[in-house]
């Protein structure tokens, strides 16, 4: 018996410790020179952008979450009553644009913004984009030689009958790539041909898959001849040794920006802004150069693995120029009839 | 029979009035913690699902419902959920008969298996089968049989390999304990074994195979990892709420989706009573445990049985092991650790955190579950039916609506719960309500087999009922309570829908990892960390196992 009050007390004990402990964690991100910051830059990305970040600012804590657009879209529109981070920070422009999005962020101009071009960031001032990634197709080339096909060069291409059953690309309604994709699409060949376009494109589709990457590494596996997915994907992979090729489309590659914003509900608003700045001083541009394939401000120089997976030097050349504005206005209406056409 | 079929009623007649009202105590002990952490949440859902820029109203519920495309994945996800569900009932039934009611060897070896994919995080299965089955899979290479996965088939193999174990764990609960009496009674009167197994073993396991039913269909049916992965084009409900939520932002669509998703749940609640009216008790004081005994013949089938189900089990995850041990499936066969270089954010602290997260899990998981089917069965009250509905409900939803739920209903700091708001704690409640229809279900089919006499019995020697829990029926449910506590354990390890919304910069839980490293392209590393968390948890379990022998409790098996 005693054993047994024994115990239990202890349980007592080691759940009020574990109360403690926890509470102690969730007091510690509100001390004062603390920042949290919601992003959908990738794990590595975030690695490499907090050590310059650190270095550059030593008495910032910069508290990072990072979850993937769609997921920190969901949790930043669940959150609005009582948001819980002080900057948004590399994520998505068609989601910023999102007007629920609009009401919580607050209009700042960092210094410097004049080194970020003017359509990259909003007119109103409430969110300014340094870097972005673009469509770009992974070709298995193992795939192409055993099944004694050409490589593709463009969207056109992809029409091609013997290509049938082997391309995989994102489906739009589950995925920003997938959506970005059919959005430059639309926007380069005009409402009816863009349309027919993605008609025909069907034909030769195996799956929309419902992801934005994995059809990239569904084509590296051998899975897929051709999975239409972005360029950053492709340039891992190859680095990571798979046979594929990058192809970016000839049409121009769709495109989404990656953009920063100030929370209105920031309880510390100095050291957000202070973050923000940083965002586009010499130092995190740089560090940039070193991870995307796309960044609004010039600086720095591409890595050695961007140009062996056939990045060209000069970006803006194989960029469709994307209207935003036109993505994030008829996102819900191209989607309503995309599932109601396309979708299987 | 008649007479053991009495045994439930009996208590519950001629109760005073002030029983009546001591015995809505312990409802409404179980209860506030079921609304606090189910039904608040789902409320603020539910009142999403009838926003609409009009104001509130049933436009969404017309605009999606009336919509032929719903009604086309509806028909697909019925498709896919009655089908899976059956297979996986019927291999759960057999597995489970084989490590409880035959004598064949290595039985704890088996149970282990059957549950290794709750503790296997995601990825692991749907890597496992693309790797084994995919057009560039392991099969098709190796036998040119140009095999396509992806679709309504591979769905279906993904969500038997997915629902199984919690499956097996509900039957062999059910299976696990057996009046011989009876089986000696069925054999004298010359009944022979496959009558014996129809008319005794069966009935007497109608509550775990409707609970097991129940638990499969609604796993699968709010399951979208599979579709997404395997599922090619092939278009389900679940598929759509993810749509919906993280593709689109639309909450409202989303939610009512996931309203329609709780009908099964309701249903449930509804035919509940009518099955476990029908259960009766299965050990009651007069009766001998059944000790299964040699039959060869029997046990041989069973050991194929076991063997076949073991291997498909294991190859998903073998394979996955395996090409996390090479340098680049399929291209580059050769031995390599480099995938176990692991650069992900906060090295190994995840782990750490994940296992705080799921000891409490296990801890708060036993204690709640375990209440709440408890007072359910021995405390009859009106409030009985309502707590049954809220026990299960939570199968019916979604982890990522659930996930939303939370936040709509905890963050803001006028809730008491924001106290926990941003911890590990509310991670671990989360698991715990998340899983708390399968720990309860568990829970409630061994409780149901205990009789109530013996509180009769311990009421007329003058023993309160607290005497009769602590002394009888406890140490009866141990070691299902022990399985429970596993159960809980080890899917609080892995688990990540409703966790991606309650996690923050300081609580980063080891299946977050896995997700990190998967989206940022390190599919191997990936899967290296996965096969890491498998590790720690069967390091866990020992430890555990040694524990409980230290203690004494040899017999007690960790999985039940």
């Amino acid at each position: 018996m005693t054993d047994n009050t024994r115990s239990h007390r202890s349980l007592y004990r080691s759940l009020l410790t574990g109360l403690a402990f926890s509470t102690a964690i969730g007091l510690s991100a509100a001390h004062a020179d603390a920042i949290t910051v919601y992003t959908s830059y990738e794990e590595d990305e975030i690695a490499a952008f907090l050590a310059r970040a650190k270095q550059d600012m030593p008495d910032l804590d910069v508290n990072v979450l990072r979850l993937s657009t769609g997921d920190l879209h969901a949790r930043i529109l669940a959150e609005a009553s009582n948001p819980q981070h002080d900057v948004i920070w590399g994520w998505a422009v068609t989601s910023l644009i999102d007007p629920r999005i609009g009401e919580l962020v607050e209009a700042y101009t960092p210094a410097g913004i004049d080194r970020v071009a003017e359509q990259f960031r909003d007119k109103d001032g409430k969110w300014f984009a340094t870097t972005g990634y673009m469509a770009a197709f992974c070709v298995n080339n193992e795939v192409l030689a055993a099944k004694n096909l050409p490589m593709p060069t463009s969207w056109a291409d992809l029409l091609k009958p013997e290509y049938k059953g082997e391309v995989v690309m994102p489906n739009p309604a589950s995925s920003g790539t997938g959506y970005l994709m059919i959005a430059s699409i639309i926007q380069m060949m005009g409402e009816e041909k863009g349309w027919q376009y993605l008609k025909d494109l069907d034909a030769n589709i195996a799956q929309y898959i419902k992801s934005g990457s994995r059809p990239c590494n569904a084509a590296s596996e051998g899975e897929f001849a051709i999975g239409a997915s972005f360029a950053l994907r492709a340039i891992k992979n190859v680095d990571e040794g798979y046979p594929i090729t990058m192809v970016i489309p000839a049409e121009g590659a769709g495109n989404e920006l990656e953009a920063n914003a100030l929370m209105a509900s920031s309880r510390n608003k100095d050291a957000a802004k202070r973050f923000l700045d940083w965002t586009i001083s010499d130092s995190a541009v740089n560090e940039y150069y070193n991870w995307k394939e796309i960044v609004t401000v010039k600086g720095g120089t591409m890595p050695e693995k961007f140009r062996k997976a056939g990045l060209p030097e000069d970006i803006a050349s194989v960029m469709w120029n994307m209207d935003f504005a036109w993505s994030a206005e008829n996102r819900g209406p191209v989607l309503e009839r995309w599932q109601r056409e396309l979708e299987r | 029979m008649t007479a053991l079929t009495a045994d439930r009623a009996a208590p519950a007649v001629r109760r005073s009035r002030r029983n009546r009202l001591a015995a809505m105590l312990p409802a409404v002990v179980v209860g506030l913690p079921l609304i606090l952490f189910v039904l608040f949440p789902l409320a603020h859902i539910l009142g999403r699902s009838f926003s609409t820029p009009d104001g509130f109203g049933l436009a969404n519920y017309a605009a999606m419902l009336g919509n032929e495309r719903f009604l086309r994945i509806t028909w697909n996800s019925f498709a896919v959920t009655l089908v899976s569900a059956a297979v996986a009932i019927v291999m759960a039934y057999a597995f489970a008969y084989a490590v409880q009611r035959s004598t064949m060897p290595l039985r704890n070896l088996f149970r282990m298996i059957a549950v290794l994919p709750l503790f296997a995080p995601s990825l692991v299965q749907a890597q496992g089968l693309v790797l084994l089955f995919g057009r560039n899979g392991l099969i098709n290479r190796s036998f040119g049989l140009g095999i396509d996965l992806y679709g309504y088939w591979g769905i279906v193999i993904a969500s038997v390999l997915y629902v199984f174990p919690y499956a097996f764990l509900i039957l062999s609960a059910a299976l696990a304990v057996a009046d011989a009496r009876i089986y000696e009674s069925a054999e004298m009167l010359g009944a022979s074994k496959w009558r014996a197994f129809r008319t005794v073993t069966l009935p007497a396991t109608r509550y775990g195979l409707a609970a097991a039913i129940f638990v499969c269909f609604t796993l699968v049916i709010t399951d979208f990892g599979n579709p997404m992965v395997i599922g090619g084009d092939y278009t389900v409900l679940a598929s759509e709420v993810y749509n919906q939520v993280i593709g689109q932002a639309n909450f409202e669509m989303g939610t009512v989706i996931g309203m329609v998703l709780l009908i099964p749940a309701a249903i449930a609640a509804m035919v509940e009573k009518r099955v476990s009216a029908k259960q009766y008790a299965l050990i009651s004081e007069h009766s001998r445990p059944l000790v299964p005994q040699k039959d060869r013949l029997r046990d041989l089938a069973l050991l194929a049985v076991a063997v076949l189900i073991s291997a498909a089990i294991l190859s998903i995850v073998l394979v996955v092991v395996f090409a996390s041990f090479v340098h680049l499936w399929p291209y580059r066969m050769t031995f390599s650790l480099r995938h176990y270089a692991f650069d992900v954010q906060n090295g190994i602290q995840p782990l750490w955190n994940s296992i705080y997260v799921s000891v409490m899990a296990a801890g708060i998981g036993v204690v709640a579950v375990t209440a709440a089917a408890y007072v359910i069965e021995k405390f009859p009250s009106p409030a009985a039916r309502g707590l049954y509905f809220l026990s299960i409900l939570p199968a019916a939803v979604p982890g990522m609506v659930l996930g939303l739920g939370y936040i709509l209903a905890f963050n803001s700091p006028s809730n008491p719960v924001y106290a926990i708001y941003g911890t590990l704690v509310i991670i671990a409640i989360a698991n715990v309500y998340y899983y708390h229809a399968h720990g309860f279900l568990i829970s409630g089919t061994s409780i149901k087999q205990i009789s109530g006499r013996f509180d009769e019995a311990s009421a007329t020697l003058g023993g309160s009922r607290r005497q009769t829990f602590a002394k009888v029926t406890l140490p009866l449910l141990f070691p299902t309570l022990v399985g429970i506590a596993v159960f809980f354990f080890m899917r609080s390890m892995v688990t990540l829908s409703a966790v991606i919304f309650l996690i923050t910069p300081n609580t980063q839980v080891a299946a977050v990892s896995v997700l990190y490293l998967q989206d940022r392209g390190a599919t191997n590393q990936a899967a290296a960390f996965s096969v890491c968390i498998i590790a720690t948890i069967m390091a866990v379990l020992l430890a555990v196992r040694l524990l409980l022998n230290a203690m004494g409790h040899r017999n007690v098996s960790l999985i039940r």
